[in-house]
């Protein structure tokens, strides 16, 4: 059912979901209508297409009727009553269209416009107001204002028309303010923050950022998309185009897995803005700073819009048809001289899932190598593959909208607002609405985990052992479900540390606290467990995953419940779709299938594979579409002489990076907002994307690469874009998995910690939270909430040793050493150290092994 | 007439528990603990009719028993101290002067509605009753009447104070609860209504000060005695704050249905300097205004009501001739369009807006069709706001100009005032 704004109306009470909810009938205007207990008079209006004018409701929050525009008359009510919060009864006879009502309307906009500076014409909401739109419906005419409007103005409003800043993002003009208080109550309410609020009283009543503070949370982009007034803008849109002259594109957020739904803005020349495109199955309408600001990459002055080829030594401008037919020339040498196991791709994890499809079936079926992957972000395992139980958990059934439905939530290893910021929001939903219990485990203390009823921090690389002491306290404690005592003692004996005692001293958390853990988990009727990017990050993965899955299984937690979440817009299509080198039997069988042909034998390698034979010079040919291991792949010195020591090298990127330096042939890419596409998030859910503008006439997309490529080589590839569309669709619902086999248990042994007794810190590396991946830096809007890079650092830490806010500190490693200026961590409360790797100017991966993640040393730079 | 909360006011120790004890203090809480169960304390406080102080007048046994008793969550009772209304200052002096009758009306209700935390909101101007209220609470700490197992009986009670940041809107018992809370006080939408969903979305009592004090007497005396108090529908004794133009302002106590009429000549000495009588305000600032003709109206809910306006919080301040109505209408207007807390737009933008005509009334800027506008201006607040306040502004604002209006069309006519006067305030 569609409401307002083409939004889906929501009526649908999901505390009590799967049962048949009660009906209540009413009458409105005259109609009989039925609907479910709890509905509110709005939402009942609203189905039968009744229109009931708000500025201070919102679907997703709660209702407060403070605009007191929703009046309506109610029989054997006193008074008029808010149509927003008032609950439809069995029997109630509304009307929403008498005179006293429209005169309340009436009267409530005279109030609105009363300070109002009607200065719509200046107006940035213009177009998209609601005040405008009600006061056109209902038609206010004549001011009966005879006093000179107020003006809110402080000492820091500087601008001609009152605006002033209160966030790297946002200008509030108070002038224009309804008072409707959702921007406060999103704050609140939905994102847990207080860094907005309202000041004064009465008529004087200004909402402003808190005192010292500016509106800078993850989150705070929707305040301005949810003003119903011109009162909250960014500077990311104002005064740039009028809306009406905008185009509207549906779109996904192209960074993290959670696959927000957004709408992006746009005209022949750019992309001007996203907002949010609700949907309840994943983001409820709220989207994240990256997903509304990081489409800007796009526009970037920076983006390469010429081919390159690399001409003694130096990269110079060519045409594409030169570029295309040198790869095609290096390629087919290489492939015949040397054979196909000497070719290998890598690909972003925020390629679409047809690009990602057709760059697997080149390599794949016309290369013939097994060479290819696309986890380019965190330290890979020794084998060809991740583990077992480690595939079986990342591939989990899981979905987002289900949490609210969850008793017990466990998250562990996850900054969970940075890494899944729509997971989080849905967390926060139900911890609020319907008292979700949520712990946390992780390295250092995280934003995300206020909403936790124990957060623990385990000591740096304990992952397991902490995975392993839980495992010890059910079996210890009885907790386990499905299972019998002897089988019981046996998984208990495939554990290491062998006891409870020593996993918690090991790991730093306090034995009783592990075991209440245990306890809730096993006392739950619908746990959770989630494990975010601190997991995927650690070395040692393959052990702890191993843990989760006997833990699941331990507590006989539900398949769909315990999941290790996919970091990238596209990692699960990637995954979906086969870019990696060892398939599942399924998987082969579908595409053996669809291509009908036997798929290439060798082993393949993964990416440190194909990096380290490149050092053995097993692998000469390298191509990577819209991936950046050289800035993003842990210990870049590696990264950088296997890249070297590679014959041929072809990038194809957005912009020059660190690895397109060191390519034979560079390659301009589309972004994804100049292709049409789609993405698997998350939860394994296939969403397209539609192509907004054209690409500059330079620049080509993925699929067109690939299949210049395969022409230049004739290797027709032989796909239109509908039929590859189709196809990959295809491949995607084929996708199966097997279940969690739930007799099935894995060892559990926590690996020697090395010692590192000059490097006494653990150095944690990832996305700033305002940050994603390599490409957010070309975001200016992004880039004013996190302008450089810089080392988190807790206060207690700085203070030992002796290390002030904004000085410069050297940070060094056995493998590489930087300088950054330090900023005292919220949150860190131990040794716990965090740069991140979003900046192309800092080298951070190069303080970073492959084998044990970071450990440094730090010292203050002297003040010179 | 026999009183209940002003007996012991000449006695300067009756704060202290011991005076508090000798005058017979905290014999009916160990009575109701040991010959009643929580509902039996419902059921009599039902049966005796006493009613909201704190302006409404709604039952309070009634109120009790809409608290749900099967929800798990714990039950609050917030006993309302914020006494704010203009001309009132009732609570204040029960608050100083005994305390302790507060804490075991409070004990009373808490038994009766199983709660285990009281907190008595006070408004922050008043520091002294405040700490009066704290010193009784900690007497009370310290001989075992508050905190774990009181009187062995095993019943535990917590009374926190909690004090006021200095806004009206606090003693609307939703702003207080998002007060209690730590929250900017601002009302909120009912239902749900605070006995299902108040403090912290638990269920919660609101009572105000003179209501729980009321308690003791009834268990000590019986309902038979405190209904002899009274009339049929408004029993027992409430304290009257008479302020304005008399020879002796203060708090009587008095039965309800007393005449006006007895408390401004009898009590109160009758008007200042013999002048004429102009208009009462017998409840409160809010409510609306009787006339001369009327001082004989019986002090009771139903009989003010029938009048054409309300007992409220039972302020009654005297007007007599020598005040120009604009501009007490505009000293009122002042009051509620500062105090308006700024959450609902009728409230917010129309106090505010008739604070500016009044006082361009007053002022000698009004313009024909000022007291037509104002009247419409009215017409867009009352019934449309989330809480009372709203209506509270408009009520004062439309009966002076019913029953003055004269006097407003003069101000706009000739710029000054009607009445010619020497009073000093105006």
């Amino acid at each position: 059912m569609q409401g307002r704004n083409g939004l889906p109306v929501c009526v649908k009470n999901m505390s009590d979901n799967g049962k048949e909810k009660e009906q209540v009938t009413l009458t409105i205007d005259g109609k009989e209508i039925s609907v479910d207990k709890g509905t509110t008079v709005l939402d009942a209006a609203t189905l039968m297409g009744i229109h009931i004018p708000t500025f201070c409701w919102h679907p997703k929050l709660d209702s407060i009727g403070a605009c007191r525009m929703c009046l309506v008359d109610v029989e054997k009510f006193p008074k008029p009553a808010v149509a927003c919060a008032t609950e439809a009864m069995p029997g109630m006879i509304v009307r929403t269209d008498t005179d006293e009502i429209v005169k309340a309307r009436r009267g409530v906009l005279e109030f609105m416009l009363l300070n109002h500076p009607l200065d719509c014409p200046t107006c940035d909401k213009g177009g998209e107001c609601d005040l405008q739109d009600n006061v056109f419906h209902y038609g206010i005419d004549k001011s009966r204002q005879a006093f000179t409007r107020r003006r809110v103005i402080d000492d820091q409003t500087t601008d001609a028309f009152d605006d002033k800043r209160i966030g790297p993002e946002i200008i509030r003009n108070m002038n224009r303010c309804v008072t409707c208080y959702k921007c406060i109550r999103f704050n609140k309410e939905i994102a847990g923050e207080y860094d907005l609020g309202a000041y004064e009283r009465g008529n004087h009543t200004v909402i402003d950022a808190a005192p010292g503070e500016q509106i800078d949370n993850f989150y705070s982009g929707n305040v301005v998309e949810i003003c119903p007034v011109g009162a909250l803008t960014n500077t990311d849109w104002r005064y740039k185009i009028r809306n009406w002259k905008a185009k509207q594109t549906l779109s996904l957020c192209s960074h993290d897995a959670d696959g927000q739904n957004i709408m992006l803005w746009h005209d022949q020349r750019q992309l001007w803005r996203a907002t949010s495109r609700r949907n309840d199955d994943i983001d409820d309408g709220w989207i994240c700073n990256i997903a509304r600001y990081g489409y800007q990459y796009i526009n970037s002055p920076d983006r390469l819009k010429t081919p390159l080829i690399k001409k003694e030594g130096k990269q110079v401008p060519a045409s594409w048809d030169e570029a295309i037919s040198l790869i095609s020339k290096r390629f087919k040498e290489i492939k015949d001289s040397k054979g196909s196991v000497c070719l290998a791709g890598l690909i972003g994890g925020n390629q679409s899932v047809e690009t990602a499809y057709l760059f697997n079936k080149f390599f794949r079926n016309k290369l013939h190598t097994n060479n290819l992957d696309y986890r380019l972000e965190y330290i890979d395992l020794k084998g060809s593959d991740e583990t077992e139980a480690y595939n079986c958990l990342y591939r989990a059934p899981f979905t987002i909208a289900d949490l609210e439905q969850a008793d017990v939530v466990f998250v562990f290893g996850s900054n969970f607002i940075k890494d899944h910021p729509a997971i989080n929001l849905r967390l926060r939903k139900a911890y609020r609405k319907f008292g979700t219990k949520v712990y946390t485990a992780n390295p250092v203390e995280t934003k995300s985990a206020d909403i936790s009823l124990d957060e623990m921090i385990y000591s740096p690389d304990t992952e397991t052992a902490f995975i392993a002491g839980l495992i010890h306290a059910i079996i210890d404690n009885k907790y386990y479900k499905n299972i019998d005592e002897t089988k019981a003692a046996e998984v208990k004996t495939m554990l290491a540390p062998a006891t409870l005692d020593e996993a918690a001293r090991l790991c730093g958390i306090e034995q009783e606290r592990i075991v209440n853990l245990a306890k809730v988990l096993s006392e739950a009727n619908n746990p959770y467990i989630l494990a975010g990017d601190y997991f995927v990050a650690s070395a040692k993965r393959h052990r702890t995953a191993n843990g989760m899955y006997d833990l699941a299984n331990l507590l006989g937690i539900k398949d769909s419940n315990a999941i290790i979440l996919a970091s990238q817009a596209n990692s699960m299509g990637a995954d979906r779709v086969g870019v990696r080198p060892r398939l599942t039997e399924n998987l082969k069988k579908t595409l053996i299938d669809k291509w009908g042909e036997e798929l290439p034998e060798s082993p393949g390698s993964n990416t440190s594979q194909i990096l380290n034979n490149s050092l053995d010079e097993e692998i000469d040919g390298l191509f990577i579409l819209g991936a950046n291991p050289a800035m993003r792949y842990p210990d870049g010195p590696f990264v950088n002489s296997a890249l070297d020591k590679l014959d041929f090298l072809v990038v194809a990127d957005l912009f020059e990076t660190a690895t397109s330096a060191k390519a034979d042939v560079v390659l301009p890419l589309a972004g994804w907002a100049e292709q049409s596409g789609a993405y698997v998030n998350v939860e394994g859910r296939y969403q397209k994307f539609e192509k907004a503008q054209d690409a500059d006439k330079g620049i080509k997309s993925g699929i067109e690469i690939i299949h210049s490529i395969a022409r230049a080589m004739d290797l027709s590839l032989n796909l239109d874009n509908a039929a590859l569309m189709h196809e990959t669709k295809d491949i995607v619902d084929a996708f199966e998995r097997e279940a969690r086999d739930e007799a099935k248990f894995f060892e559990v042994k926590q690996a020697q910690i090395p010692e590192h007794d000059n490097y006494p810190y653990r150095l944690l590396v990832g996305n700033d939270i305002h940050h994603f991946g390599y490409v957010t830096e070309h975001c200016p809007s992004l880039m004013r909430f996190t302008p450089e890079p810089y080392l988190e650092i807790s206060p207690n830490l700085a203070e030992k040793l002796g290390i002030d806010e904004e000085t410069l500190v050297r940070i060094e490693s056995t493998t590489g050493k930087l300088v950054l200026k330090a900023r005292f961590s919220e949150y860190f409360e131990g040794d716990v150290l965090f740069i991140p790797n979003n900046f192309s100017a800092t080298e951070v991966t190069g303080l970073v092994s492959r084998e044990g993640g970071g450990w440094v040393k730090i010292e203050k730079l002297d003040d010179k | 007439m026999e009183q209940v909360f002003l007996k012991y006011i000449d006695d300067p120790n009756q704060h202290k528990i011991d005076t508090y004890i000798e005058h017979g203090g905290y014999q009916a809480i160990q009575k109701v603990f040991k010959e009643y169960q929580p509902t039996e304390v419902i059921d009599t406080v039902k049966a005796s009719g006493v009613r909201g102080r704190g302006g409404a007048g709604f039952p309070a046994g009634l109120k009790w028993s809409f608290v749900p008793q099967n929800t798990g969550k714990p039950i609050y009772l917030a006993c309302n101290g914020d006494e704010s209304e203009p001309g009132t200052c009732k609570d204040r002096v029960i608050m100083e002067n005994n305390p302790h009758l507060i804490i075991e009306g409070i004990m009373i209700c808490c038994y009766a509605i199983n709660a285990h935390h009281a907190f008595i909101y006070i408004r922050g101007e008043f520091a002294h009753p405040a700490a009066r209220v704290e010193a009784a609470i900690n007497e009370a700490y310290a001989k075992g009447y508050l905190g774990k197992n009181i009187f062995g009986t095993g019943f535990d009670l917590d009374i926190i104070v909690h004090t006021g940041g200095g806004a009206y809107i606090c003693g609307e018992e939703t702003s207080l609860l998002s007060s209690i809370e730590g929250s900017r006080g601002n009302a909120r939408i009912r239902p749900p209504f605070p006995a299902v969903e108040g403090l912290y979305k638990c269920p919660t009592v609101i009572n105000n000060v003179e209501t729980l004090s009321s308690l003791p007497s009834i268990f000590n005396n019986g309902v038979e005695w405190y209904r002899s108090h009274g009339t049929e529908k408004s029993p027992g004794t409430k304290i009257f704050s008479l302020s304005g133009n008399v020879n002796k302002p203060g708090n009587y106590e008095v039965d309800l249905g007393t005449p006006l009429s007895y408390v401004i000549n009898d009590l109160g000495g009758g008007i200042q300097n013999g002048h004429k009588l102009k208009a009462i305000i017998p409840g409160g600032s809010s409510t609306p205004l009787l006339m001369p003709d009327q001082i004989d109206t019986p002090l009771d809910y139903e009989a003010v009501a029938e009048a054409g306006s309300m007992l409220g919080s039972g302020a009654i301040i005297v007007i007599d001739e020598r005040s120009c109505m604009v501009w007490v209408l505009m000293k009122l207007i002042n009051f509620y369009a500062h105090e308006s807390c700024g959450r609902c737009t009728p409230c917010r933008e129309g106090t505010a807006w008739l604070k500016q005509l009044i006082n361009r009334i007053e002022n000698g800027d009004g313009q024909p069709g000022d007291i037509e506008l104002i009247l419409d201006v009215c017409d867009n607040i009352m019934g449309r706001t989330i809480c009372p306040l709203g209506d509270a502004a408009v009520m004062p604002v439309r009966s002076f100009i019913q029953h003055f209006r004269d006097e407003f069309e003069y101000h706009i006519e000739h710029k000054k005032c009607k009445v010619e006067t020497d009073y000093p305030f105006v």
